[in-house]
């Protein structure tokens, strides 16, 4: 059990926008966050990378909460924003060697990997580049590479399909595949549903700040057989009844 | 059309006050007395020095007014939008421009007037003109002010086509002229000169704004480039939030960040020092406090006055950089990365004193060669030890360290 989200109760001010969730991510598994603008997808994503802290309820990475060791709760996690986040002073090469340094990764080995990534992402060419210069499909390419240079344990990615162009999504997709294998685990938030249904091995529906359903998609079939197969189906009629 | 140049101007002159109560503190006014003080004392000591019947002296005076001449730009207000919502009013912003010039006389005209008044006692000595014809001058002086600001209006719009009336070559141009006439033969010449220039543009410009187009991007541009000057100065004393500064990429200084390991532990000096150098917005403010720094004392005397002034500095620097420690605060990976705080303190400790002590020993070195006294070079950089390292060892981590708990 990688990373286990239990009674989870928060939010940014006093008022919960995260209302008793709780879930769990699986070593080598992939789970999809799923939800409408406002259900609470990125307050929980926020909760786990350590920036909110709960109000209620624990959050724990393979037995360490972020209170008990937030080194140890750090290092297994790596982050991927939704809006790419850059050092505007540092070059691409500096980014990547802060990236090295704040996990503390064997410099030579980190670059090998570094440098097979950038090539991947067609980014070899650019590394003396300023962020202001890059745009913003690059940026997302330079936040996936800075990613996926560590060795960590969870990865978290927030809605990481839009802004990338077809290739990079394919490569990005082959990415966390190549990851789960070696047995880390992803947490993904996403809109794009298709892409979504064929890679996730469970999804998390999220709903107004709860967990509206869990699991498999076979077992949210069986959960809510009227809805329909594909997991657009079963998104739209949770959203359905809430509206009626 | 001219309400809303005031209420522009009211917003803009409010906007200014507040800046300028910033700049103008305590100290800021203390080192500005000095510095007029001895700028004073020097000009009259020169003046003692010097006799009638110079050639190079109105080449001199010639050189002043014109650049003089040159200073106090037409303030439009004119705001990017406007090319949008008042492209409709184009003929009624006719008004409002002639507001804007009516305006932006104030302070051109102040600054002619007293740059006449510090001229004229070396024109006194060197030229030996009486007291009318320095009247005389300033009057000329003003009036070609008034002309010059006309041609910034008239090129407002494509009045002469493509080529622009303001373009500063042909200002020059004219400045010299019309002055070079007056220090040379009478000053009534020139006068009589800046008059025909001022009611030419007048007259010809009345017979053709109506026909034409407000170059509404060129103003733009412009009015836009003189607020930044004018934050830009602002910025010297205190933090300007529209100017969130460039980046530059200083090559030439990869070879100092190279000191710096790649270490784990080193992950924030590695970037603060990088962002220190690199962003204008706190490097700049180090570069010119310092050199502002120097100057004063360069022209301090004293025993006591150049310890004081170079502890003033020091602190003022050190107090000015602290914010500079939230840099990052807004990168999400500054707080996802697994870094202890405690080593992000630390790194910025070790730049703070890094950066005092370069400023320290410029200060010291202009305190060394501007007074002769040993003893004030020792006195001023055993104060300057002990307040690098107070300032740099034991503030600033106590004061961010409580910055960081409120946040926690």
């Amino acid at each position: 059990m990688a990373l286990e989200v239990s009674h989870v109760v928060g939010g940014y001010s006093q008022i919960p926008v995260l209302k008793d969730i709780s879930f769990d991510v699986k070593d080598g598994e992939l789970v999809g966050l799923i939800g409408l603008n406002g259900a609470g997808k990125s307050t929980t994503i926020n909760h786990v990378i350590g920036l909110l802290t709960p109000h209620k309820g624990t959050i724990t990475l393979n037995g360490v909460t972020i209170d008990q060791d937030s080194q140890a709760y750090k290092q297994q996690i790596s982050y991927i924003p939704e809006t790419p986040v850059l050092y505007q002073e540092l070059t691409l090469r500096e980014h990547l060697e802060v990236t090295m340094m704040a996990y503390d990764l064997d410099h030579d080995q980190a670059w090998a990997t570094a440098h097979e990534l950038l090539k991947t992402f067609r980014l070899d060419n650019k590394l003396d580049w300023f962020p202001a210069n890059f745009s913003k499909g690059m940026k997302q390419k330079v936040m996936i590479v800075c990613a996926f240079l560590t060795q960590a344990k969870l990865f978290i990615i927030d809605e990481p399909f839009l802004g990338l162009d077809p290739l990079a999504v394919n490569d990005l997709l082959n990415l966390i595949e190549d990851r789960k294998k070696k047995g880390a685990s992803i947490l993904m938030s996403t809109h794009v549903l298709d892409t979504a249904q064929r890679y996730c091995d469970r999804f998390v529906l999220l709903h107004d700040g709860q967990v509206k359903t869990e699991g498999t998609l076979s077992e949210l079939q069986a959960a809510l057989p009227e809805a329909g197969e594909s997991l657009n189906d079963i998104y739209l009629s949770m959203t359905k009844v809430d509206r009626a | 059309m001219t309400g809303l140049f005031k209420t522009r101007l009211q917003r803009h002159l409010r906007e200014m006050a507040k800046y300028l109560r910033l700049v103008f503190n305590d100290f800021f006014v203390f080192a500005l007395l000095f510095l007029l003080g001895g700028l004073g004392y020097g000009y009259s000591n020169m003046l003692k020095t010097l006799k009638t019947g110079y050639w190079w002296a109105p080449v001199v005076a010639l050189l002043v007014l014109v650049i003089v001449a040159q200073i106090g730009r037409f303030a439009t207000l004119i705001e990017d939008a406007d090319r949008v919502f008042l492209l409709p009013k184009e003929r009624a912003m006719h008004a409002y421009l002639v507001v804007a010039r009516r305006y932006s006389q104030g302070l051109a005209q102040a600054t002619q007037v007293i740059a006449v008044f510090l001229l004229a006692p070396f024109m006194s000595v060197t030229m030996a003109w009486p007291v009318l014809s320095l009247v005389e001058l300033g009057l000329a002086q003003i009036i070609l002010k008034d002309a010059l600001l006309r041609l910034d209006l008239a090129s407002a719009y494509q009045v002469t086509g493509q080529t622009r009336m303001n373009r500063w070559e042909f200002k020059w141009l004219l400045s010299i002229i019309v002055l070079a006439a007056g220090l040379w033969t009478l000053p009534l010449v020139a006068v009589g000169l800046a008059l025909i220039l001022d009611i030419a543009v007048a007259v010809w410009f009345a017979q053709h704004w109506q026909k034409q187009q407000i170059r509404w991007r060129e103003q733009i541009k412009i009015e836009d480039n003189r607020m930044l000057g004018i934050y830009r100065f602002f910025n010297m004393f205190t933090e300007v939030p529209m100017l969130s500064g460039t980046i530059k990429r200083r090559r030439y200084l990869d070879g100092l960040f190279k000191l710096i390991k790649p270490r784990h532990d080193k992950f924030y000096l590695y970037l603060y020092s990088r962002g220190m150098v690199r962003g204008s917005e706190f490097s700049g403010l180090v570069v010119r406090l310092t050199v502002i720094g120097m100057l004063l004392l360069y022209f301090v005397r004293g025993e006591w006055l150049p310890v004081i002034l170079a502890a003033l500095f020091i602190y003022l620097i050190g107090f000015q950089l602290l914010p500079f420690f939230q840099q990052y605060d807004d990168v999400v990976f500054t707080h996802v990365y697994p870094i202890l705080p405690a080593q992000r303190l630390k790194s910025f400790v070790t730049l703070i004193t890094l950066i005092l002590s370069v400023a320290a020993l410029l200060l010291w070195l202009v305190v060394v060669v501007a007074n002769p006294h040993l003893m004030t070079a020792g006195v001023t950089l055993l104060v300057e030890v002990v307040e690098v390292w107070y300032l740099a060892r034991i503030y600033t981590p106590q004061r961010l360290a409580r910055s960081i708990e409120n946040r926690a």
